[in-house]
């Protein structure tokens, strides 16, 4: 199928999450002259900055292990809300938010439901986030959490003054979710999460995202504000993960013609492998020749036009495409080909077809 | 002490020398390695490879000949997989090798076990393993399930939304030695406390070691919640359950 000219790819920009890491010996995370750990960004004005890990941070086992949640350490400094940390804290996210727009993001997702396990601080900091990114953004928020009282929270600190809001999201098993969307007017995105539990195959997929959309429906939401999320599982795992969630796009695409948006997490095929880049990118093209119109994706490394615009016919595409449509068990092939360092994409000079 | 050239098998030589850092561990493997037979060191090799139908193969020859199903299981299966561990800790292969590895450890089980278990020797151990309450995410708690399985652990699986009373009538009458669960929200993640606050109502706790896992949970979480120990990954979960197991016999 594939994007008309005149339909437009929807990006939802997922990088102010709290499950994000840089890694501690990767290349953004540098020791400054008096000794402080810090992860290093350019600001909106593109001039170098530096946000602090604290000594808190320092005791946790993410750190410890090499992992540091850099936008968790930003959403705390910003919110303690005193000196030059907070100032910041406030600052990466600022920086975080304009390059996601700059590369195209039309809406930011916002989750942070790893700031702390206890319900309130949850919604605390979605309030926080909230009112803080719909002050600098130009684009519409998805508002994401697993708990439907952070949706909620967030639902009634935002407006639809910047577009109308993305709630992240209804599935059967959170029908009531449907309702928020009514109440504040916003879009929805409803997943293929079955009641009981998470789709094994294409036909529980379009048959539990049906459902869900029927109840939208129903509820009188309209089918241009549906985002469906087919729900994307690693390949590193079944072979056939790639396959169940592309033939439920091309079913349901099928079924519900082209006002309805398909969309998805497309980075969770690539868990447990390296290049994820490559894998993501050539997933996120599969998607759309099944007939997706969105994702939730990082447009900063995925920037979605130069992702469409990739060498199908380039070796590390093929063989991205043969693991991810399920011809390469295992992904021997895949990695047989990493390890020979084949997998590198050439850069496409400007201009040259 | 052992030297690695006296270390028999070569495929196995070079997976010492390249992979493994640390001196204990490097210590360890050779040690383990020089003393094993050549046969179960090419199974042992056959399984790093993630060879199942050459792991198929060399076990079932090796009992032909006579070989004891414990020694295979332990000098063939075991180590070898004890070396995938290592290499998926640092990085060095990747899940679906993980798992490769896991299914050539599985058709080597699938000869042990009917043997082990007519001869009356007890499986490695007994667990009971689900996804809390209110959570459907259960990927990572079936790859845990693949390699406890191929590690010769019988699981019985509860799936995904367990409530406190299905985890503890499936350990009551499994009489299982572990209990696994597993969360991915930060929504759910609470459950595993409330249930583990439930085998302590029930007077069940001192009766099962309980393990939890999950991407938002950590081993300050596990420790608050009173579990006894977390697992960040599969082939984690795999070792600590065998370290609780021996935890449990030293007590008794």
């Amino acid at each position: 199928m594939g994007l008309d000219d005149d339909s437009k790819f929807i990006t939802i920009g997922e990088n102010i999450h709290t499950t994000r890491v840089v890694r501690r010996k990767g290349k953004l995370v540098n020791e400054r002259s008096n000794g402080d750990e810090a992860v290093r960004y350019l600001d909106v004005n593109k001039k170098r900055r530096y946000l602090v890990i604290p000594e808190k941070i320092k005791q946790t086992q993410d750190y410890q292990e090499g992992r540091v949640k850099h936008i968790t350490i930003a959403i705390q400094s910003a919110m303690s809300g005193q000196g030059s940390e907070a100032d910041e804290g406030m600052k990466y996210l600022c920086s975080l938010a304009h390059r996601q727009i700059n590369a195209g993001a039309d809406f930011l997702d916002l989750n942070v439901d790893e700031i702390s396990v206890k319900p309130e601080e949850q919604q605390t900091a979605m309030q926080w986030i909230v009112q803080t990114i719909q002050s600098i953004s130009t684009v519409p928020l998805s508002i994401d959490s697993s708990g439907i009282d952070t949706l909620k929270v967030g639902l009634e600190t935002s407006s639809n003054h910047q577009g109308r809001v993305l709630l992240n999201s209804a599935s059967l098993e959170r029908l009531d979710a449907l309702d928020l969307v009514r109440q504040h007017d916003t879009q929805v995105i409803v997943t293929a999460a079955g009641e009981a539990g998470m789709p094994q195959n294409s036909d529980e997929r379009v048959a539990n995202a049906s459902q869900i959309v029927e109840n939208a429906l129903a509820k009188g939401i309209s089918i241009g504000d549906i985002f469906i999320d087919p729900l994307v599982f690693p390949i590193s795992v079944d072979a056939e993960f790639g396959n169940h969630c592309l033939d439920a796009i091309r079913v349901l695409r099928q079924r519900y013609g082209n006002e309805i948006n398909i969309t998805g997490g497309f980075s969770n095929v690539s868990f447990g492998l390296p290049s994820r880049r490559l894998i993501n990118d050539v997933f996120i093209n599969l998607a759309v020749d099944a007939g997706a119109d969105s994702g939730i994706i990082d447009p900063v490394t995925s920037k979605i036009q130069n992702v469409l615009n990739i060498d199908q016919g380039s070796r590390p595409y093929q063989l991205a495409k043969e693991m991810l449509l399920g011809s390469d068990l295992y992904c021997k092939n895949f990695l047989r080909a990493y390890r020979k360092g084949e997998l590198q994409m050439q850069k496409q000079v400007k201009g040259e077809e | 002490m052992p030297e690695i050239t006296d270390v028999e098998n070569e495929f196995i030589r070079e997976e010492i020398e390249e992979y493994l850092e640390q001196p204990n561990e490097i210590e360890r493997a050779i040690n383990t390695f020089s003393q094993i037979s050549s046969a179960m060191q090419e199974i042992a090799a056959a399984l790093i490879d993630g060879d199942h139908h050459t792991v198929d193969q060399l076990t079932s020859t090796a009992l032909e000949e006579g070989t004891d199903a414990l020694e295979i299981m332990d000098d063939g299966l075991i180590a070898g997989m004890s070396i995938v561990g290592i290499k998926f800790r640092e990085n060095f292969i990747f899940v679906p090798e993980v798992l490769a590895c896991a299914r050539a450890m599985k058709a080597g089980m699938a000869y042990i076990e009917p043997i082990l278990s007519a001869s009356g020797i007890e499986p490695v151990g007994t667990v009971v393993m689900g996804t809390v309450k209110g959570d459907l995410h259960d990927i990572g708690k079936n790859l845990c399930i693949m390699m406890l399985r191929g590690a010769g652990f019988v699981v019985h699986d509860l799936s995904v939304d367990t409530s406190e009373d299905e985890f503890i009538d499936a350990v009551e009458e499994y009489d299982a030695d572990l209990l696994g669960m597993s969360a991915l929200l930060t929504t759910t993640m609470p459950n595993m406390g409330k249930t583990i606050e439930a085998f302590i109502d029930a007077d069940l706790r001192d009766d099962v070691k309980i393990m939890v896992g999950g991407a938002p949970v950590t081993q300050e979480f596990a420790d608050d919640m009173g579990a006894d120990g977390y697992g960040k990954d599969a082939v984690e979960c795999v070792e600590l359950s065998k370290r609780l197991l021996a935890e449990d016999d030293e007590e008794f």
